[in-house]
């Protein structure tokens, strides 16, 4: 490919010319202050508090002022949300959440839930910093099945329903666990249980074997390690 | 396929077959090539794409109408808002809604300064891949001062989530137009000292320049749209030529490639429509944010809608080309099928006939000026 | 907007940190300082002589000793430049980044002392203790014999270049010449580690720089003609002493040919030592890194500190050649020969101008060394065509007009030495100019963007 001799000056005279450009931009960056900030250690205020109101950072349910209607978990595209409501065994009138967990580490933070709430019970908050070891401690369990919280009735003509400053419950909540907090396992598997006994009743005479014969079967564990033992005389 | 090209290999023995990724630093996301190469030039580069996918598609029939909003915003995480907009007017127009005036325009500023977010990770990256490294830096930056204004709005920096069916979530907080305002002054001045720092860049210009070129019939051809077919000289944006929403109401003007540094369709066509259309994105939010009207921000929409038995389709101009929707529906709470067409599937599609005859640095350049982004190839 | 705060150190910082980073920074540069000084007496054969003489009480014609002497101090001395390149790579490793950051919009290392400052003795030591690992397809002897290849290309250059006035190891009659050759050394270790390493990417980063040095090595000796023309020695310390300590007394302004050849060597030495826009060696975005892809641990430690290293040579070649080098403004070479005394040991302003004159030498290399990691972080990388191009078309031409030129120019200076001061002046003068212009333009960069100011602090 052959140039002519005013483009090859040409080419000289950009090259100059845009260096000159860039690199005078580039200076003047020097002397302009740094974007970026140190979090989290070196910031004058928490990076909490400059996040704007509508953050979508976890989920909080102030458990005074929700009705348990569970609109909420029907909003919820991937199923995060998992309520129970019973009937409160003493007051038969009164219904209890005995169940209200959000799994945070599946939640998508869409706040596809937050809208149809009724009375603003579930809200996203500005908290985002849960670092956990183990992933299932991000399941928030915000109701106790031994204690369970009864359902809110809104009080009709209320100028508005008292809810409890936003984000105290989420920071009640992670200070309560440590990031290295031990996580629940996974529901135990149902321990192997011996066959059911067969329904005709047995004979007397059998009686004794019946125990010596559940025995292996409910110590299943033991039973592999004499069967290792027959190959170590082999090398 | 790539049996295929060892049998071939083996035979001449003179080239050399490149996995180009799938854990490249310039693949943006995870894409792989596999590169038959003869020393520096190429033979071809065969894309191999699927490491993304996560059957949205598939998950579009699971879940209820308005419950698919937030998986729009995983199909392109760079512009979520135009994944977000697609949906909401296709299921519009399944439902037969009309969304008022207030949440259109709050649609139009949301979806531009989504497409400036998205064009300025494209043209960072794209600096970056062609050696310069400070350009990104200085990209991202601006993204992120304008990320703080989107996350004002709606709650998140990349999966906003914000549209919904029948208008928008949220209305502009307090204080929020006078920031927008003072943020397209300074991107206005940021472009123009870009323009300065790299796009006049001699060694950037001979880089893109010349390379690459998709020809207008070509781009058709394939179906490029967005930024890659109007790069090739193709007047055509769904904005203006085919208006949804707000847009008949903005005047702007659809910046086509005409071969600033060489040949019509060269990647430096593609790379620099993209910085123009960000300068035309600030013009559109200034009218948007001062024939504001006042109303409703959604129509009324029941919260488990349940459309009659039909198939429409939408389409928009989405930063990485035309996004179209195609849902059917069988009159159920759930889509019988959901269909996404997106830009960068059928740019992936031109790279293999493109390839011949440039250099390994150029197919660089060429995956990054076609914009391609792994998921929204994948979905 | 922020308000304006320049607190350094940042309050609450612990004061044995603070302690410990100030000291090092002012210890490490003043203990390299004097290990440069300390080379004078160890290569300077009267001062060895002497020292045999008048310490040890011998003879050093006849005595058996002598040689040991001799080589006890060049070995010293070797050991003495390797310590200065490996402290100074790691020095500048810091540096760099820290520059960076600030073209970046970025604050850069700040943790591991004040301003990060001993960031470069963790990576060190992290390097250190990472596995070094060899892929097992790999030549392995050769993998591993690789980053010596590129550490005595880098080393042996030492050698030869000066810091001072009676600061260099051997001032070789064929100094400059020298230095070119042994550059080239860098070419085998770099090959051979991409070879070796059995990875394509590698291989490919191999061809790459091994094509790119090997082209660049034209226009760099082309431009090197210039001095020496210029001069009528080969001897680095030659080519100093034939310039003048006032910057009208260099080269650079003394001939415009001069400051193009400046230019050529500059933009040469750009791509043999690897650095952007002719990083296609190690290219990120396009070969993952290049030749050392493999490379782990120490070994890979090793070609960083090469090529940090490279930083100062870089800079102290353009700066022996064109700039001056280590001269004193208003001290001529009677006035060395006047300070040094008769004595055969120096007197002590000697010894003090010595210092000066590496200050001087040191100013000038890390000027030149801010420009090249600034344009780094400024300019895209070229293509590998565009790289053949720029050698062959551009700079190998302009350094043969360059050449003639001064074949001419200095018939023209013999005849008439006026001329000769005139161009100085008038060249000095346009510089000062078009710096001034740049600065201007800076300036008005930072005002130009909407809602910005010149801001120093968040350092």
């Amino acid at each position: 490919m052959s140039i002519t001799t005013s483009q090859y000056v040409g080419n000289v005279r950009d090259t100059v010319k845009s260096f000159w450009h860039g690199m005078s931009v580039t200076l003047s960056q020097v002397l302009r202050r740094p974007i970026t900030i140190q979090y989290p250690d070196r910031l004058e205020i928490p990076v909490q508090d400059v996040l704007p109101p509508r953050y979508r950072g976890f989920l909080e349910v102030d458990t005074d002022i929700c009705t348990g209607c569970q609109a909420c978990e029907r909003a919820c595209p991937i199923s995060c949300i998992q309520i129970e409501v019973e009937k409160d065994p003493a007051n038969p009138k009164q219904r209890v959440v005995t169940q209200f967990d959000i799994d945070e580490a599946k939640c998508m933070f869409c706040g596809l839930c937050v809208e149809p709430c009724p009375t603003g019970s579930i809200q996203h908050t500005r908290e985002f910093e849960a670092t956990q070891r183990s992933v299932r401690n991000l399941v928030f369990r915000w109701a106790d099945p031994i204690k369970p919280f009864p359902v809110y009735k809104v009080v009709k003509g209320a100028p508005y329903i008292p809810r409890a400053p936003l984000g105290s419950r989420v920071k009640d909540l992670l200070a309560q666990r440590s990031w290295d907090a031990v996580g629940t396992s996974y529901l135990p598997p149902e321990p192997l249980k011996p066959p059911p006994p067969p329904p005709v009743k047995p004979p007397p005479a059998a009686k004794p074997a019946a125990p010596a014969a559940a025995k292996p079967a409910a110590a299943p564990a033991p039973a592999p390690a004499p069967a290792v033992q027959p190959d170590e005389p082999k090398p | 396929m790539s049996k295929l090209v060892l049998r071939r290999l083996d035979r001449n023995n003179e080239e050399m077959l490149i996995n180009f990724g799938p854990q490249h630093p310039s693949t943006h996301g995870v894409l792989n090539f596999l590169v038959e190469t003869d020393g520096e030039v190429m033979r071809r580069a065969i894309p191999d794409i699927g490491y993304l996918h996560r059957s949205l598609e598939k998950i579009g029939e699971m879940v209820q109408y308005p419950g698919y909003m937030p998986y729009t915003d995983r199909i392109d995480y760079l512009a979520a808002m135009f994944a977000n907009e697609g949906y909401a007017i296709a299921v519009e127009r399944l439902l037969k809604i009309e969304v008022p005036k207030r949440a259109q325009y709050l649609r139009a500023i949301s979806c531009e300064l989504n497409r400036i977010t998205s064009h300025l990770v494209s043209i960072g990256t794209m600096a970056t891949d062609i050696g310069a490294v400070t350009p990104l830096v200085y990209a991202l930056r601006e993204r992120e001062l304008l990320n703080d204004l989107l996350e004002a709005l709606c709650g998140a920096r990349l999966t906003y989530n914000y549209h919904r069916i029948g208008g928008v979530a949220f209305d502009m907080p307090e204080g929020w137009r006078d920031k927008v305002l003072a943020y397209l002054d300074r991107l206005d001045s940021s472009i123009q000292e870009w323009d300065r720092l790299i796009s006049t860049n001699e060694i950037y210009r001979k880089r893109l320049g010349g390379v690459a070129v998709i020809s207008r019939a070509q781009a058709i051809d394939y179906g490029l749209s967005g930024p890659n077919l109007r790069g090739s000289g193709v007047d055509w944006d769904l904005r203006r030529d085919v208006p949804y929403g707000a847009y008949p109401d903005f005047s702007f003007e659809v910046p086509v490639g005409c071969g600033w540094a060489g040949v019509v369709g060269d990647c430096y066509d593609r790379y620099y429509v993209r910085v123009l259309e960000m300068a035309q994105s600030s013009r559109i939010i200034r009218q948007a944010l001062e024939k504001m009207p006042d109303g409703e921000l959604t129509a009324k929409v029941s919260r488990k809608p349940k459309p009659e038995a039909g198939e429409v389709q939408s389409r928009i101009e989405s930063a990485r080309g035309e996004l179209a929707y195609y849902l059917v529906s069988d009159g159920t709470e759930r889509p019988y099928r959901l269909r996404a067409r997106t830009g960068s599937f059928m740019a992936m599609g031109i790279i293999e006939d493109i390839s011949p005859g440039l250099m390994v640095a150029d197919l660089v350049a060429l995956i990054a000026s076609l914009d391609v982004v792994a998921p929204e190839t994948d979905r | 907007m922020a308000q304006f705060s320049f607190a350094f150190p940042k309050p609450g910082t612990k004061k044995l940190l603070v302690g410990a980073t100030l000291g090092a920074a002012l210890a490490i540069p003043a203990l390299l300082a004097g290990l440069l000084v300390f080379l004078v007496p160890m290569v300077n054969k009267p001062l060895l002589d002497a020292f045999i003489r008048e310490k040890l009480g011998h003879v050093p014609a006849t005595w058996v000793g002598t040689q040991w002497v001799y080589a006890a101090a060049l070995f010293l001395a070797g050991i003495a430049m390797f310590t200065f390149a490996a402290i100074t790579g790691g020095i500048f490793s810091w540096y760099e980044r820290r520059v960076a950051a600030r073209i970046q919009s970025r604050i850069g290392p700040n943790r591991v002392g004040v301003a990060g400052f001993l960031q470069w003795i963790a990576d060190a030591v992290k390097l250190l203790f990472k596995e070094d690992l060899v892929p097992g397809e790999a030549d392995a002897m050769l993998f591993r014999a690789a980053p010596y290849f590129v550490v005595a290309g880098m080393t042996l250059v030492l050698v030869a270049l000066p810091a001072g006035q009676a600061i260099v190891v051997a001032d070789l009659d064929v100094g400059i010449f020298y230095i070119l050759a042994v550059t080239s050394f860098i070419v085998v270790g770099i090959l051979l580690s991409g070879w070796s390493s059995n990875s394509k990417w590698s291989l490919f980063g191999a061809i790459r720089a091994t094509a790119q040095v090997v082209s660049y090595e034209v226009p760099a000796g082309l431009a090197i003609l210039v001095p020496v023309l210029m001069a009528g020695t080969l001897s680095t310390q030659g080519l100093i002493r034939a310039q003048g300590g006032w910057p009208w007394e260099w080269f650079f302004f003394r001939n415009p040919a001069a400051a193009v050849a400046f230019f050529i060597l500059f933009i040469s030495q750009l791509a043999e030592g690897n650095r952007t826009p002719f990083d296609l060696a190690e290219a990120e975005s396009e070969l993952v890194a290049g030749y050392f892809s493999e490379y782990s641990g120490f070994r890979f430690a090793l070609y960083f500190l090469v090529e940090w290293a490279n930083l100062w040579i870089i800079g102290a070649v353009a700066t022996t050649l064109f700039l001056g080098g280590w001269q004193i403004p208003g001290v001529s070479a009677q006035t060395w020969a006047s300070v040094r005394g008769a004595g055969s040991f120096p007197a002590f302003g000697w010894w003090a101008l010595q210092f000066v004159s590496l200050g001087i030498f040191a100013v000038k290399t890390l000027f030149l060394v801010n420009v090249v990691i600034w344009i780094r972080w400024t300019l895209p990388r070229i293509r590998i065509d565009q790289m053949m191009n720029l050698c062959w078309k551009y700079l190998v031409p302009a350094g043969f007009a360059a050449m003639l030129f001064t074949l001419v120019w200095q018939m023209v200076a013999t005849w008439a030495p006026i001329v000769e001061k005139i161009t100085a002046l008038v060249v000095f003068a346009a510089t000062v100019w078009v710096t001034w212009r740049f600065l201007q333009q800076t300036r008005k960069n930072v005002s130009l963007i909407a809602h910005e100011r010149v801001d120093l602090s968040n350092w």
